[in-house]
């Protein structure tokens, strides 16, 4: 209970009313989201909200505690401890839950037990319950992050600013984020096809946010598991898995705190419907409602934003297609009434055909461009990126001398390609013989 | 020390004309051979730069653009061009004489873009406050993407299925008897000449049948796991209808 917890902690408007969260969860309401392209081509997403529209930055030590002590203010009996393993000793009787107790604050848990009639597993990525019940593993993506206190009048433009970066530099299937925290921000990345390559794709979200957030300081670094898709086992006799657990995080915005409290209210709300408010015994049926329900609700939700994901997170041309296509104020409404509210509204008919024309229209813009690119002599890019230094001694061609390009293959400090009309050195370690 | 900087547009030869400026003004004599450089080279204007010269060269040998306009460059992590400002390209840069955005300078722009976008993935650069990048594509008038990538591709298409359809109808001819013409007026053969079409339109190249299972393998890879949870149960909404 005094862990606090990894997470973007970004939280829908919908949340606040849905949960009654008071104001002062919300550290900052973040207005504007700004989309950066691998061109560095930006978008201000946002224009579209009202006065009274906003994303919640949350701190997750904070909210959470919020939500257990009015628990507990509800009649809950709260219970500091950590879930070791379960036991049903007969096939209907009720479970008994192992767990070390860590009430009187002692370094090392209690060994404890509790015998229970239904679980219900929110205990997160690397849930306990889940292998208890053999739930079946999920893919899971890796997110890195950097909590980084940056100077004050660079902190000053993120304070109700986001940005979000896309780029096969800063992730190869995800996107990486600066976001604003309490007093700091959070920058970080995620990927699930390439999770060796973390660390560069950290460094290159750094890269690509330096001018805005240099010169600060890192107060801590996290890197967390998200959910691709849910596990294959949801619930097994009287036990069920909520929230990250059962996997329900949204791919493309890697969105999961709105659907872990819905599904843990959902859960609930199954087992009082179920047991008569506690008058009866309930059984794997009413828990399965529970599944049923959340299913239906919100299956379209994922499958949308899956879809999403494998369109717009692609390839480098798809990026700027994605960008480009959120100038479009028809997109940013859709967009945030969908991530507010959670509810689709759909739109005019008319818009939608415009929006799937322009689509496409990036999309093809985007990738005609990379295929031209490919065919491009190399004079006219950058060549083969440190392979190839060009060498000139001064803006002025009277020193003598003039453009040269050195192949760096198969250089390095001791054995320098020079430049034969300056003397100049030049290596590159990055480059490796195959 | 490396450097991923790059640099085109430098000064490639001295101006041909202009050094003999300052003849001293002496009473006529006789006709003097002009000299080499009042002379000039066999070839005048942009056909001096040489055969298929660069856009550079030409302009050095006219002496239009000033030469240290930087081209396509990265310097301290910026994108720099001459063309570039305010982060859009500077469509009357680009404009043909008389300022007009006809086929050639849209046709630059996509270069430069291209170009733009192709150094950008190969060394990305900080994306800052005080140059914003607003560029759209969209800015580019459709007709200039289609004559630059559709039209030699759509030559590609019609003669491939140009050859296809001849091919097969001189076969069908030998085989059968009928003739051309009556392929085309029977529905099978309408049929048959759509199938040519469609079918080269839509397998391009040996790579796309795997492209196409691939689509389809990612179209659906999540279902699975969200289905597991109901193989063999019943679900309660199903059963329970009132």
């Amino acid at each position: 209970m005094n862990n606090c917890k990894p997470c973007g902690g970004a939280i829908p408007l919908c949340m606040v009313d849905e949960f009654d969260l008071p104001a002062d969860i919300i550290d900052r309401k973040v207005t504007k989201m700004k989309m950066i392209s691998p061109s560095n081509r930006e978008v201000d997403v946002g224009k579209t909200l009202s006065e009274t529209e906003y994303i919640g930055m949350c701190r997750r030590e904070v909210l959470d505690d919020y939500l257990r002590t009015r628990a507990k203010k509800h009649g809950a009996t709260v219970l500091n401890g950590l879930f070791m393993r379960m036991e049903q000793a007969t096939a209907d009787g009720p479970y008994t839950v192992h767990f070390n107790s860590y009430k009187d604050g002692g370094k090392v848990g209690k060994p404890e037990t509790l015998e229970v009639d239904a679980v219900i597993g929110a205990d997160g990525a690397n849930s306990r319950v889940a292998k208890e019940i053999d739930a079946g593993e999920y893919d899971y993506a890796i997110a890195f992050q950097e909590r980084i206190r940056i100077p004050e009048d660079k902190m000053d433009y993120y304070k109700d600013l986001a940005e979000m970066y896309v780029g096969d530099d800063v992730s190869p299937d995800f996107y990486g984020w600066v976001f604003p925290k309490y007093d700091h921000v959070a920058v970080g990345t995620g990927t699930v096809i390439n999770k060796t390559g973390i660390k560069q794709y950290q460094q290159a979200t750094r890269d690509r946010s330096k001018v805005k957030t240099e010169g600060g300081k890192i107060i801590r670094v996290e890197a967390h598991p998200i959910p691709e898709h849910p596990r294959p086992r949801r619930c097994k006799g009287r036990v069920a898995l909520v929230g990250d657990a059962a996997g329900y995080v949204t791919k493309c915005s890697g969105e999961g705190i709105y659907f872990a409290a819905k599904s843990g209210r959902m859960a609930a709300e199954a087992i009082v419907e179920g047991s008569v408010k506690g008058t009866r015994m309930v059984g794997e049926r009413n828990l399965r409602t529970y599944l049923d329900k959340f299913d239906r609700k919100y299956w379209a939700t994922y499958k949308v934003l899956d879809i999403l994901q494998k369109v717009f997170y692609r390839s480098n041309p798809a990026r700027e297609a994605f960008v480009e296509m959120c100038e479009s104020d028809y997109v940013q409404k859709m967009t945030f009434d969908s991530y507010l509210y959670k509810t689709v509204v759909p739109g005019n008919p008319l818009d939608d055909v415009r929006l799937l024309v322009q689509t496409v229209g990036s999309l093809l813009r985007g990738n005609a461009l990379r295929q031209g690119a490919n065919s491009l002599p190399e004079a006219a890019s950058s060549g083969r990126r440190c392979l190839s230094a060009a060498a000139k001694a001064a803006d002025d061609p009277s020193l003598g001398c003039p453009v040269e390009y050195i192949d760096l293959r198969g250089t390095s400090i001791d054995q320098p390609a020079v430049c034969k009309y300056t003397g100049n050195k030049y290596y590159s370690d990055d480059w490796q013989a195959h | 020390m490396r450097s991923s900087e790059f640099a085109v547009g430098r000064r490639l030869c001295a101006n041909a004309e202009g050094a003999a400026a300052a003849a001293p003004p002496e009473a006529p004599k006789k006709e003097r051979r002009v000299s080499p450089l009042e002379a000039g080279g066999t070839l005048k204007g942009a056909e001096a730069a040489g055969k298929d010269a660069s856009a550079v060269a030409k302009n050095v040998v006219l002496g239009a653009a000033d030469t240290s306009q930087k081209v396509l460059q990265l310097e301290d992590g910026r994108f720099v061009d001459y063309r570039w400002t305010d982060g859009r390209w500077d469509l009357s840069k680009f404009a043909s004489a008389g300022g007009k955005m006809d086929w050639d300078a849209w046709n630059k722009v996509i270069d430069a873009e291209m170009a733009r976008r192709k150094i950008l993935e190969e060394s990305p650069i900080p994306s800052t406050n005080e140059e914003p990048v607003f560029f759209d594509t969209a800015e580019i008038p459709w007709w200039a993407w289609v004559r630059r990538f559709h039209l030699p591709e759509a030559e590609k298409l019609n003669g491939r299925a140009a050859m296809v359809g001849y091919f097969l109808a001189y076969f069908v001819d030998q085989l059968t008897g009928f003739g051309l013409a009556d392929q085309q007026n029977s529905f099978l053969g309408k049929l048959a000449l759509h199938v040519v079409v469609f079918a080269v339109l839509i397998f391009r190249t040996s790579s796309t049948i795997p492209m196409y299972k691939n689509l389809l393998d990612e179209a659906t890879f999540y279902d699975r796991q969200w289905a597991a949870t109901w193989d063999g149960q019943a679900r309660p909404s199903e059963t329970e209808k009132p």
